[in-house]
């Protein structure tokens, strides 16, 4: 440990800030006087930011060139601007023992300042003891990546409730087994939901009643496209939270990998073959294992709220007296637009979007108005639709829409595997058949696919390898 | 060390990321967007993106507003898309951030089209658009099996801020389910058009304002009363507005009020009046 990790309580102590410019000093000065610091910046440039403050009374500025003096007194100094005058006051800091910190300069620096996650009351602070802050930035993401966005509320919740809590359970095991039952299960879900209004009295009454918390709470994820860059931060950290993740056909091993090893994977795709599972099965299966207390996710591909059957599954859930939080993800249409460059509305050419399932129940011919879906200026995204391409075209072309208008396949969108190809309206059927598409593939039709070529994939993949 | 939960590619000095914020809670964010925050030197944001998401950008990064403000008109969509360029040529990482998805009713094509005719590299990032996504914390699947098979996506008002030059009535007809993006302003104008145009007034209407933020509020009414209950209710944007029978599954669906208040769900919101079908 080349370091000794500690916190500075500053609220109201005095701290010199030496430079003014918006790079270095003013994001120091944010941090400063988010922790309750009086900061004094001196400096010959100020930049607007700082000036803003000094006017509302937040800082003291003094525009002029720093000098040794101006280190006296102080709880703590930083140097942002390390000119001459900036290392001699940095210097007389450290010979008079005040925590100085030169940015850029550790060798003068008699402490570091670390990236940090700030979910007040929660803090975290991450150092590479000054070897690569780069690196310190990248291990900042990924801690922020799995922590949950409502951790300080949580925290907060908590803190009210602990007095009372340790009032109701005597003995420290016991204490110990129900925050660990309160964060495991739906309890903590609601007051990271944002619910935590009743939560410190309602989590006394539970200490008292000596109640079992853990029992079901089911997350329904929209697991994206595919790319795992594409998972939302909720789905992230439920994944690897969960003890069962039981999953579509369609969720890519890139995903599912963020589960915990020991996680139960559980699929139930709907592959065409002789061992996929109904959906009163998926049902049974969500509630039994819900019912053992365990942490379930339902994982599905793209977002559960547009063609994924979550209204069938809540409902189910819900008529079990079983929690249920729905995490929305991104669906396949947008990632394979994203990825090909073109955009699903565009001024002039598409004024509505609308979206399409290419199978109806029981895998019949979807019902669908297709003089609606036949109208110009506007995009159509077919899901699931290869199987049925030849009929929704001719269906279309029957409509009235030109057999000119150009359209898309995106197969296996955001994967490695993803493949693109453009046509039209009347050619798109053969492309598709030509190239033996079999992965999952996206339809897009309309005239907003001409505009890839305006912004053509070449450039998107130059930047993107 | 454990990998990495995630490794987007490097963000690149000079380059510029259109990136999709999601609807609001910093939860919905991607992996990819965090990346993004986490090492932009500038993020231009729009007037959806919430102080939440805005949190997770680096503390030296540069937050540059371009949405409307205090009434002001907001800039025009040429003078963002030069600023981008702007940034983007003097060497910094510009992340542009809007608020769901940039190819959703978020003139991201324009944006992007400006980029490609400066020549400044750039990488389109998907975001959960509030109108199928942000749905989900109101309970409203936009598609179920036994109300609709397509969904369709419009926008409430134009670039000018007139009520969108569309055929109203061709969609009364021919869409089952409607998802209405900056439909307050001319909420009133929509739904006569809609019922001119054979829409029943009674439709179940759902109208989802601050869709997946802690202050969410939805209200629940039909085509013919959508605008007076609206205002009655003091319903203010950024609102989606969803026309179709999937507004009332929320009745059976509002998972998020039964978790949260205690919300009696109904077991058959469509009154169908059967078991669901399964297989």
């Amino acid at each position: 440990m080349n370091g000794f990790p500690a916190f500075l309580r500053l609220a109201g102590q005095p701290v010199l800030l030496v430079g003014g410019n918006t790079e270095t000093a003013v994001p120091k000065a944010r941090l400063l006087l988010a922790a309750g610091a009086d900061v004094t910046v001196i400096a010959t440039t100020l930049a607007a930011e700082i000036l803003d403050w000094a006017r509302t009374g937040r800082l003291t500025v003094y525009r002029r060139r720093p000098s040794a003096g101006d280190a006296n007194g102080r709880a703590v100094v930083i140097v942002a601007v390390p000119d001459a005058d900036g290392v001699a006051v940095a210097v007389a800091a450290r010979a008079a023992l005040v925590p100085t910190n030169v940015v850029d300069r550790p060798e003068l620096s008699n402490f570091i300042m670390p990236a940090i996650i700030d979910r007040n009351p929660v803090l975290i602070a991450v150092s590479t003891g000054g070897a690569s802050p780069a690196l310190a930035r990248r291990v900042r993401s990924w801690i922020e990546a799995v922590l949950p966005t409502g951790l300080g509320r949580l925290a907060r919740t908590l803190e009210g409730a602990r007095q009372g809590v340790n009032d109701a359970l005597a003995s420290a095991p016991e204490r110990r087994r129900f925050w660990d039952s309160v964060l495991d299960g739906p309890i903590a879900t609601r007051i990271l939901r944002g619910d935590n209004g009743e939560c410190p009295q309602f989590l006394t009454q539970l200490a008292a009643q000596g109640r079992d918390l853990t029992n079901g709470v089911v997350h329904i994820v929209g697991a994206g496209p595919g790319d795992p860059d594409l998972l939302t931060l909720k789905a992230l950290r439920l994944l690897q939270q969960a003890d069962v993740v039981i999953h579509d056909r369609l969720v890519s091993d890139a995903v599912l990998s963020h589960a915990r090893r020991d996680a139960t994977r559980i699929s139930v795709g709907k592959a065409k073959g002789a061992d996929s599972w109904t959906q009163a099965e998926i049902n049974a299966l969500l509630v039994h294992r819900a019912r053992d207390g365990q942490r379930v996710v339902r994982l599905k591909g793209g977002d559960p709220n547009l063609f994924g059957r979550v209204g069938e599954e809540v409902a189910h859930l819900r008529a079990h007296g079983i929690e249920v939080e729905v995490v929305p993800g991104i669906t396949a249409a947008t990632a394979a637009a994203s990825a090909a460059g073109f955009p699903l509305s565009h001024r002039g050419l598409a004024s509505t979007v609308t979206y399409i399932t290419g199978h109806g129940a029981d895998d019949s011919e979807p019902d669908v108005d297709w003089q609606a879906a036949a109208r110009s200026h506007q995009t159509l995204a077919i899901y699931m639709g290869l199987s049925r391409l030849t009929t929704v075209a001719g269906r279309l072309t029957a409509n009235g829409l030109a057999g000119s208008t150009p359209a898309a396949i995106v197969e296996n969108a955001s994967l490695p595997t993803e493949r693109r190809f453009v046509g039209t309206v009347a050619t798109i059927d053969r492309i598709a058949r030509d190239n033996r598409l079999t992965g999952p593939a996206l339809i897009i039709i309309g005239d907003v696919v001409a505009l890839a070529d305006a912004a053509p994939a070449s450039r998107l993949l130059s930047v993107a390898s | 060390m454990n990998r990495a939960p995630y490794s987007p590619p490097d963000f690149q000095p000079g380059h510029v990321w259109l990136c999709g914020a999601g609807p609001g809670d910093p939860g919905l964010l991607t992996l990819h967007a965090l990346h993004a925050l986490q090492n932009a030197d500038v993020v231009v944001y729009d007037a959806l993106v919430s102080d939440g998401v805005l949190g997770l950008a680096r503390a030296e990064a540069t937050l540059e507003y371009a949405g409307k403000r205090g009434g002001k008109p907001s800039p025009k969509q040429a003078d963002i898309s030069l600023r981008l360029v702007q940034l983007a040529r003097q060497g910094l990482r510009v992340l542009r951030l809007k608020g769901g998805d940039p190819f959703v009713f978020g003139r991201g094509g324009e944006e992007a089209l400006s980029l490609v005719a400066a020549e400044v590299p750039f990488r389109i990032v998907p975001g959960v658009t509030a109108g199928i996504g942000g749905l989900a914390y109101a309970g409203i699947p936009v598609t179920h099996r036994d109300t609709n098979h397509a969904v369709t996506f419009i926008t409430g008002h134009d670039a000018t801020g007139d009520v969108a030059g569309v055929d109203w009535a061709a969609l009364a007809k021919g869409a089952p389910v409607l998802v209405i993006y900056m439909a307050m302003k001319h909420l009133a104008t929509i739904a006569d058009r809609l019922i001119d145009g054979g829409k029943a007034g009674d439709t179940p209407v759902a109208i989802v304002s601050n869709a997946a933020l802690p202050d969410q509020r939805v209200l629940e009414t039909t085509l013919a009363k959508a605008s007076a209950d609206a205002e009655a209710a003091g319903m203010a944007p950024p609102c989606v507005v969803v026309v179709g029978a999937v507004a009332r599954l929320r009745a059976g669906l509002d998972w998020l009020g039964a978790l949260t208040e205690g919300r009696v769900l109904e077991a058959d919101p469509l009154g169908l009046g059967r078991e669901r079908r399964t297989g």
